[in-house]
């Protein structure tokens, strides 16, 4: 590969380099594509290729939304405050119209039997990278190269792997819930049954010979999740953290949220929407809540309003808590005792190292059915930990 | 066709693009490669691919994904109740017939995506919310997609004779496929800046008071700031522009209450209506952001 053609094309792969490490998936077939572009817009209207590249390089909405700063820093460092190299690496020529004009030069003259070849498929380049060229070594990381993408935080203090980790952890949890079936059928133990409806419309086609029989697969459901989030004075530098973790829930296994202190309300619409305005929502929906916490006023209002429909066989409760309850000591285990006999399983999470010591959990503990695990959660180490220990 | 070319025929065809979706629609004509486009819902998308068929002078096939959809549907399917009458016919005649002659081209249904492949002049294909599909059927496309061919297993490959330019919209419902998005070419649509809005509307809608789009859109463009569950898009704003020049009105009233009527076609759920009081539709319309100190003082009584 001679000189002229090998300094733009060098540009280019530095250029695919940068965006790789920053977790954009930017392999051969995506450089190709950025020379074939660059070959195709005039030499006066290089700008262009900004837009061009984009929407070769770009996959999803963050790449789209990182592209104008990766580009910037990359092409034009000069305009970029405050910066004045991007990844150390070498520089070759980073006018984008003088790259382009010298692609154009070399395929002019240079490889004319090459641009001939050049078909007019999508994926085929004009130019076949040498596999052997030094320069472009660093192209040949292709997109499978694990890079530590740099992604955005979308939330204040939260770092995005920590997001990720919370949701794989909850998705981990949800899958190990075994699914259950919907319903039991007598007469066929596996549950698979004609469906007469859909055998008729299909049996249309073949001139009413029901030739393709349709069958009803058996449903399988997740247990249904309640997540109880107390939100009282005590437990407010961890309510943030047990909502994050409900939140996730909610998108893995369309769990429903409550919030508590001294009333009970629903959050679950809420947490639904990715709006950075949740936190600030959840605060207003508890803001009017007065001091004190009443988990056993709390607990009743969910059995027998919120949840009265669905707190059916093998429902999960999860309550969120340090327990300590302003109610009379002996009503929590009672109002727990009625969520446990509508079939409910009931797991307690606290955020100190020992289960709460107050005196309505005293009584609650006492009762060993009532409360199936007592856990601490204060991390996402302890949610790991749970999911390992989940049957 | 240059990109300005192509720029100023969607502009003639009602489409106002930014130069940046001008440039991705010319590339992705030059490169022959699938174009995805993402967006919220209402910023046209699927406007979009209509108006680069009327600016090209060619057909627009169209296929509405959904759920469940499958081969037959999407691509194509045998005509069954056409062989059996043939079946009956050549009984009755006692002809015979061959296996082959029934599984010709005639008794095959085209679906959109033969169609296109299938069509004689140049074609712009629209796979319309590619997200609500199954992924089986994103599987299936890959071979549309990569190669423009369709294999029927009783005939054969089916090659494309013109290759369509083919646009895929997603609302983002379902994150879509490494393998898929990486044979397309991608935009990300997002609300259209205030000018490029008002000429929007002034296209579509000529005989609308100037003052009225001007302020129309400064509003929808404040209200979409504003956290709601549904975010107007531009057919929203291009049908509240309609709505308020259909009541004769020559600029946005300084009353909400004369807006009160109109804004059902901004705002779609109850929540939003909710949140949307009085006081801050007033706001919006005065292009205030926050509450002001006079009105967080509490009335005197008797007011």
């Amino acid at each position: 590969m001679n000189d002229d053609i090998a300094r733009p094309l060098e540009s280019i792969a530095g250029f695919a380099a940068l965006l790789r490490d920053h977790g954009m998936k930017v392999g051969i077939a995506e450089q190709q594509a950025f020379v074939q572009a660059a070959l195709r817009l005039p030499v006066e209207r290089a700008a262009r290729l900004d837009p061009a590249w984009r929407a070769i390089a770009c996959h999803d909405v963050r790449d789209w939304k990182r592209w104008p700063e990766l580009f910037e820093s990359y092409w034009h460092p000069n305009r970029v405050r405050g910066k004045s190299r991007v990844g150390g690496q070498t520089r070759p020529s980073r006018s984008l119209q003088q790259l382009v004009q010298s692609l154009h030069d070399s395929m002019d003259g240079g490889m004319p039997n090459r641009r001939q070849s050049g078909s007019d498929t999508a994926l085929e380049s004009p130019l076949a990278f040498d596999e052997d060229d030094g320069g472009l070594q660093r192209a040949q990381g292709g997109s499978s190269r694990t890079t530590d993408a740099l992604h955005d935080r979308s939330f204040s203090q939260w770092l995005p792997q920590d997001l990720a980790l919370l949701q794989s952890l909850a998705e981990k949890i949800a899958r190990r819930l075994r699914r259950q079936l919907a319903r039991r059928w007598h007469d066929d133990a596996r549950g698979h049954r004609l469906d007469l409806r859909r055998t008729l419309r299909a049996s249309l086609r073949t001139g009413g010979l029901p030739l393709h029989p349709v069958w009803r697969a058996p449903r399988r459901e997740w247990p249904r999740l309640f997540v109880l989030v107390d939100v009282s004075r005590s437990m407010e530098t961890h309510a943030q953290l047990f909502l994050r973790i409900a939140r996730a829930f909610v998108s893995a296994m369309d769990a429903r949220v409550f919030v508590f202190h001294t009333r009970l309300a629903e959050v679950t619409p809420l947490l639904r929407s990715d709006s950075a305005a949740v936190q600030e929502k959840v605060n207003a929906v508890t803001a009017g809540f007065g001091g004190g916490t009443r988990i056993a006023t709390s607990l009743a209002d969910f059995h027998s309003v919120h949840a009265r429909a669905q707190l059916a066989r093998n429902a999960r409760v999860w309550v969120l808590s340090d327990g300590f309850d302003a109610d009379p000591p002996e009503c929590l285990a009672q109002e727990l005792a009625r969520v446990r006999a509508r079939g409910a399983r009931i797991q307690w999470f606290h955020p100190s190292e020992a289960p709460p010591a107050s005196q309505a959990m005293a009584r609650v503990m006492a009762e060993r059915k009532l409360v199936e695990r007592f856990a601490r959660l204060n991390s996402l180490r302890d949610l790991s930990e749970f999911a390992q220990q989940l049957r | 066709m240059t990109e300005a070319e192509l720029r100023e025929s969607l502009h003639r065809a009602g489409y106002i693009a930014d130069e940046g979706l001008a440039t991705t629609l010319w590339l992705a004509g030059e490169l022959q490669r699938p174009l995805l486009i993402e967006g919220d819902a209402g910023v046209g998308k699927t406007a979009l691919a209509a108006a680069l068929a009327r600016a090209r002078g060619q057909a627009l096939v169209r296929l509405q994904c959904h759920e469940g959809l499958d081969l037959s549907q999407a691509a194509y399917e045998w005509n069954y109740g056409r062989q059996l009458l043939a079946i009956r016919l050549a009984e009755t005649q006692a002809t015979g017939m061959k296996e082959a002659e029934l599984f010709a081209r005639d008794y095959l249904l085209e679906r959109p995506l033969l169609r296109a492949i299938s069509s004689e002049q140049p074609c712009v294909l629209l796979i319309d919310e590619i997200d609500r599909a199954d992924e089986a059927f994103e599987a299936f496309l890959l071979e549309v997609l990569a190669d423009y061919q369709i294999t029927v297993p009783e005939l054969g490959t089916l090659h494309a004779r013109h290759i369509p330019q083919v646009v895929l919209t997603s609302n983002g419902t379902r994150e879509l496929s490494d393998a898929l998005r990486r044979r397309c070419l991608y935009h990300f649509l997002d609300y259209p800046t205030l000018a490029r809005e008002i000429a929007i509307v002034r296209s579509t809608l000529p005989h609308a008071e100037s003052a009225l789009v001007e302020q129309a859109v400064a509003f929808v463009q404040r209200l979409r700031r504003e956290d709601l569950a549904y975010t107007p898009g531009v057919a929203e704003t291009l049908d509240w522009v309609r709505a308020l020049h259909r009541l004769s009105m020559k600029a946005l009233p300084e009353d909400p209450q004369g807006l009160a009527g109109t804004l059902a076609c901004l705002v779609k759920t109850q929540d939003d209506r909710f949140q949307l009081g009085e006081d801050r539709v007033r706001q919006l319309i005065e292009g205030r952001r926050s509450v002001g100190v006079a009105e967080k003082a509490p009335q005197p009584a008797g007011t």
